[in-house]
């Protein structure tokens, strides 16, 4: 499991594979105000990239990985 | 007209002719990257150029001209055959609009709809994507991303990658697939159409397009996405399509040239021309200063002498500003070459040589409508349609030429066509018919003579009313141009292989060298460059043959007049005959004269006044004694 909620905080965690864009979705359905952390995320699957920018959460913080941190998290602090 | 629109047309013309020029290099080698560059400056120049007049559908074309040069200027996009073409009918239109411009002060109608179909042809967009409607991803992305592009110092490409919708299920992932590309300045996940809410969302269904741009070149963006080409559009964005050093390259040359009108410099000569003939009679009353006063002439033959070095100097450097490379006149007739090919509906291949050379201005004038005509005459009559020049064992296209070389103090410039030669039995039957000469005086020519009647008034009667004159004119008016420019026509033919049509003009047109021939009692200038030589024979040697004379010279019958009889005066029968040869038209004709003086050079003036309406004089020059003489028209006066 490496997307789970945190409070009012949904926490990405590590590498993101395909199968998590459902539970991700879950998750955000399940919370209407949760924003999402970023902070520990590794790289990020096309799907769950696609479920955060249709449910278009606030994010935060900086994950160490380069393409996710320079990419991938302006255009969803775009939304 | 106006004074801008005037400038703009001197400064077309030289830009089409440079591109033209460039385009026909690039066409044997589309990779040459001066040439390339040339092109692309000369295009972009021009664009400026139109800008400023009401020519919107020309500076649309030359723009998408100029994107497609700026691409293969950074060599990423290799210029095709067909990008070539293109880029030389490109041209070609453009020089149409240009005579437009000049004729009408606007374009027509249909300019339009033909920067339409050049602009569709010159596409620069590499990779068109597949729906058409689709197309302005790419100015979207400029739009979004132009502070990217505007902060980019070398060349970008832009991508569009649309994963399919299922593509998930076979295990991609195409962010992860953007990972693998290097150099990106930016980067969007956009939706396909718009994200859909969280409970209408299928996770597993791709839903969104990625787009971006990376400075890496070309071969590295296909190869991250090289599993997956088919969904992914590349365009490559030129660093800058404002070439830096053109500035540089304008202020020099504004530094180093200088736009003379020309009648400036025609007044120049004319006062040079004066000059020489006052000088000239300075030098004769040096010599009779000399005859009463040794010492006072000596003083002023030293003064005349320093007065003729300044003067020759002088009109070293006249003619010398005067001398104009022939390029500019030629350069349409690459283009009309091309149209009246079309038109005959023949394939040819063109080659213009030598148009470096330098010529007198008054000659480049007035070249280019006489050699329109010989080579519009070889294109219509030298060479042969496909189907004869397959059957012959040639190439189905002709090769056509004009090569322009400098024999001494004259330019030559030759037309020559790999055709099938002059006719000459077919000529001779034509000439019959039209009623130029009879049947017994053609089977008399040799075969040189009988092709001179090619340039005969009245032979191409069929004269065909062509797009390019506008009116139907014959060789007649090559043979009438060269008279007019001091020169002659020559000609050479070989059965099946081709012939040459040569114009032979003198390089200078400022004076006239002259010889000086004494006819019942006068004195007459005739112009060395109608001479073709002078002899003397026994006045026996001279027979009479049906209504006139002739004489045998070199194994040949030459017809023999009388120059004073032609001037209307009497005859003054000498047991030896001084005989001027000159050529006309069709054939050589012998003068006979009194005497040949000495040779002078003239400044020809054209006959004016009384002398406007006497036959045969071409104009009058002043002699050094300050006697006028009566120069002649030899072709009038035989005539």
């Amino acid at each position: 499991m490496t997307a789970r909620l945190d409070g009012d905080c949904i926490r990405l965690k590590g590498a993101c594979p395909v199968e998590d864009a459902e539970t991700l979705i879950g998750l955000l359905q399940q919370s209407a105000g949760a924003t999402v952390d970023l902070q520990e995320c590794g790289h990020l699957h096309t799907a769950v990239v696609q479920a955060l920018l249709a449910a278009s959460r606030p994010v935060h913080g900086a994950p160490a990985d380069d393409f996710v941190r320079n990419w991938i998290l302006p255009t969803l602090a775009k939304i | 007209m106006d004074e801008l629109l005037e400038q703009f047309l001197i400064e077309a013309r030289e830009l089409t002719a440079q591109a033209a020029d460039d385009f026909s290099a690039l066409a044997r080698d589309p990779a040459d990257a001066e040439r390339i560059d040339s092109a692309f400056r000369a295009i972009h120049t021009l664009k400026g150029s139109v800008a400023i007049f009401d020519m919107a559908p020309a500076e649309r074309a030359l723009h998408v001209a100029e994107d497609l040069l700026a691409q293969a200027r950074t060599g990423r996009q290799l210029l095709s055959a067909g990008d070539v073409a293109t880029l030389i009918a490109l041209i070609d239109q453009t020089d149409r609009w240009v005579d437009a411009m000049e004729r009408d002060g606007a374009l027509d109608t249909a300019a339009n709809r033909e920067a339409d179909s050049l602009v569709a042809r010159l596409d620069p967009a590499p990779h068109v994507a597949a729906d058409a409607g689709d197309q302005d991803w790419f100015s979207r992305l400029k739009v979004r991303d132009a502070a990217a592009l505007a902060g980019a110092t070398t060349n970008l490409i832009a991508f569009r990658y649309r994963p399919d919708a299922d593509c998930f299920f076979r295990g991609e992932d195409p962010l992860a697939t953007v990972r693998q590309v290097p150099g990106l300045v930016a980067l969007a996940v956009l939706p396909i159409t718009q994200w859909p809410s969280l409970a209408e969302l299928e996770p597993f269904q791709c839903a969104l397009t990625i787009e971006g741009v990376s400075r890496a070149s070309e071969t590295e963006i296909r190869a991250a996405f090289h599993l997956v080409s088919d969904q992914v559009d590349l365009v490559a964005i030129p660093a800058s399509t404002q070439p830096r050093d053109d500035l540089p390259t304008f202020i020099t040359n504004a530094a180093a040239s200088l736009r003379v009108d020309v009648s400036r410099i025609d007044a120049l000569a004319d006062g040079v021309g004066e000059l020489i003939i006052a000088n000239n009679r300075l030098a004769h009353i040096a010599n009779d200063v000399a005859r009463s006063d040794p010492r006072l002439g000596a003083l002023v033959r030293d003064a005349q002498a320093g007065l003729e070095r300044a003067v020759s100097a002088m009109r070293e450097a006249i003619t010398a500003v005067r001398m104009t490379p022939l390029g500019p006149s030629l350069q349409r007739l690459p283009r009309l070459v091309r149209e009246m090919a079309d038109t005959l509906g023949k394939s040819v291949s063109f080659e213009m040589r030598g148009e470096r050379t330098e010529v007198d201005k008054g000659i480049a004038d007035q070249l280019f409508e006489p050699l329109l005509h010989i080579v519009r005459n070889a294109l219509d009559h030298g060479l042969e349609s496909a189907e004869v020049r397959r059957a012959a064992g040639k190439p189905e296209a002709g090769r056509l030429s004009v090569e322009v070389t400098r024999d001494g103090d004259h330019v030559v410039v030759a037309v020559s066509d790999d055709g099938a030669g002059i006719d000459v039995e077919g000529v001779k039957a034509t000439a019959v018919r039209r009623g130029l000469l009879t049947q017994e005086a053609a089977d008399l020519l040799d075969d040189g003579q009988a092709m001179r009647l090619i340039f005969a008034a009245g032979f191409s009667t069929a004269a065909v009313v062509t797009t390019i004159s506008g009116r139907g004119v014959g060789m007649d008016a090559v043979q009438a141009a060269a008279d007019r420019l001091g020169g002659r026509v020559e000609i050479s033919s070989v059965a099946r292989k081709g012939a040459t049509i040569s114009l032979r003009l003198p390089l200078n047109a400022i004076m006239t060298r002259l010889l000086i021939v004494r006819a019942g009692g006068e004195r007459y200038g005739v112009p060395l460059d109608r001479i073709v030589e002078t002899t003397s024979l026994a006045t026996a040697g001279i027979h009479a043959v049906g209504m006139g004379r002739a004489c045998v010279l070199r194994d040949r019958t030459l017809p023999v007049l009388s120059l004073s009889r032609l001037l209307g005066k009497e005859d003054m029968p000498a047991p030896i005959a001084k005989l001027l040869v000159t050529e006309t038209v069709a054939e050589r004709v012998g003068l006979v004269v009194d005497g040949f003086d000495e040779r002078i050079d003239g400044l020809v003036r054209p006959r004016s006044g009384l002398l406007a309406s006497v036959p045969g004089i071409a104009g009058t020059t002043l002699m050094g004694d300050g006697g006028v003489l009566l120069v002649l028209d030899l072709a009038e006066l035989i005539g």
